[in-house]
């Protein structure tokens, strides 16, 4: 039987999916603003580029959802078009849907719950949420590192900054996975997509009214009191409300799997981090963030015509930017194939540049280095108990579907 | 008389967010590379040089006393 030859455009292809690396890495070296005619996108794959681009806020608008007049890339089921539409106003009240001045005002009302040292009053929470869930594993020999630990870490801590009750967090975690089908592939991802936006819609309301009427230290409560200053509308808090929770599931569960996976993979560097897991956590973390990143890639939206490479991209253009292209750039690191937990400098683009750079990158980088620390504490070694990995067929995310390992 | 304070961009760190340059405008600006740089260590009150290192993502900003080199944030 004749098979199709694969399109090299393709670029949910399951080798692309499966090793973006190569595929991205090809293009950094022969067409670094590349124009995908299928996807009707420019991939930009160079570090230096992806830097530039990212700090030109004002040349390249994130607000992608509303300005983009393409049809959604992958196509959608056809009846789905009125979802589509409800999706996009749901999406682009998302701050970081927004360009300056709006998303100044919006990113000022929450940055300072945000920052490296807010943050580490979280440790002793990670940390011992971390313990926990590994002295649950601990009698069984073998885990799903994702089932066990990647994916309830990052609920406990957000329900926790949200100030709900531990009984809602399967409930939220269900949502976050429906509000996972955002950047997928698959044609009948808008109604799974709405169920998890209007899950979170339900779900929230009553708890942004209760917070407007009587403030707490929690995160909703600063939402809540940004509308009462009309930074955000309502309908903004919900929907900001749902983008914390969406966002610091998936590039956690991510980022714990795609680390482990490494730390496995590499046993020298495991034993480098068993050596001393306080001392090496850090560095290790933000390794395991360049090699192999939770975000894949990100998108805008040209507001200009601009020049690059002799090339011209066009106002409205879309342009997808490949962290995970850059991270590995030879112009920019050393050796970028190899994973070295001891690397320094390490500007890593994984939480991007500029004035989008990841809000919760602070309670990432401790959820990473809380994770690595427990397991190089607690295990002498870790084994795959599969070679067959499986990636989400994600533009956007790099998850894993599981992560089975054991230990003896 | 406010002390006088030395303050230092990182620029392994820096990713040009830009919080410095919002909330510090005449203490940090970015660089052609859209990197944060020190225009005027003086430019503002050092509660405002302390408030715009705090809110660097990256911690990229390191304050101290110019005279004393005692090491004010982080």
């Amino acid at each position: 039987m004749a098979t199709l030859a694969a399109d090299p455009e393709d670029l949910f292809a399951p080798e692309v999916i499966a090793d973006p690396y190569a595929y991205f890495g090809r293009l950094r070296e022969t067409d670094p603003m590349h124009w995908n005619p299928r996807a009707e996108m420019w991939i930009v794959t160079r570090y230096e580029d992806l830097v530039w681009l990212v700090r030109h806020h004002e040349l390249f608008s994130s607000a992608v959802i509303k300005t983009d007049r393409r049809p959604p890339h992958p196509p959608i089921d056809a009846e789905d078009g009125p979802l589509f539409d409800r999706v996009k106003e749901f999406r682009s009240d998302q701050l970081v849907e927004h360009d300056r001045p709006g998303h100044l005002s919006m990113r000022s009302a929450v940055h300072g719950y945000f920052t490296p040292q807010a943050m580490e009053g979280w440790r002793p929470f990670v940390r011992a949420a971390v313990a926990e869930l590994l002295d649950e594993a601990a009698p069984h020999g073998r885990m799903d590192v994702l089932e066990a630990l990647a994916a309830p870490l990052p609920v406990r801590v957000i329900t926790q900054m949200m100030g709900v009750p531990e009984e809602d967090r399967e409930h939220l975690r269900h949502l976050a996975d429906r509000l996972l089908y955002i950047n997928r592939g698959e044609p009948n991802r808008m109604k799974l997509l709405m169920e998890g936006i209007e899950g979170m819609i339900d779900y929230v309301s009553p708890k942004v009214d209760e917070r407007a009427a009587t403030p707490s230290d929690d995160f909703i409560s600063v939402l809540a009191s940004a509308e009462k200053e009309s930074v955000f509308t309502r309908h903004q808090v919900l929907v900001n409300t749902a983008l914390l929770l969406f966002a610091g599931h998936e590039t956690t569960m991510n980022l714990i799997c795609n680390g482990t996976l490494a730390l496995i993979r590499h046993p020298d560097q495991w034993e480098r981090l068993r050596a001393d897991p306080a001392g090496a956590a850090r560095t290790a973390t933000e390794e395991c963030l360049r090699y192999d990143p939770p975000v894949k890639s990100t998108q805008r939206i040209a507001a200009q015509d601009v020049e690059r490479h002799g090339k011209t991209i066009r106002q409205g253009d879309r342009i997808r930017w490949i962290m995970a292209a850059a991270n590995r750039d030879p112009r920019a690191f050393d050796d970028p194939d190899r994973f070295d937990i001891r690397r320094k400098p390490n500007p890593h683009v994984s939480f991007g540049a500029g004035i989008h750079y990841c809000l919760g990158a602070s309670l990432a980088r401790i959820e990473g280095q809380e994770v690595f620390r427990a397991l190089a504490e607690r295990f002498e070694s870790l084994r795959l108990e599969t070679e067959e990995l499986e990636y989400a067929p994600s533009i956007q995310f790099r998850s894993l579907t599981a992560l089975p390992v054991a230990w003896s | 008389m406010a002390r006088e304070l030395r303050i230092a961009v990182d620029h392994d760190l820096c990713m040009g967010n830009g919080q410095c340059v919002f909330l510090a405008p005449e203490v940090f600006r970015h660089n052609a590379n859209r990197q944060s740089e020190v225009i005027d260590p003086a430019g503002a009150p050092e509660e405002g040089v302390l408030k715009a290192a705090g809110f660097c993502p990256t911690g990229a900003i390191s304050v101290s006393d110019a005279q004393t080199g005692e090491l004010l944030f982080p």
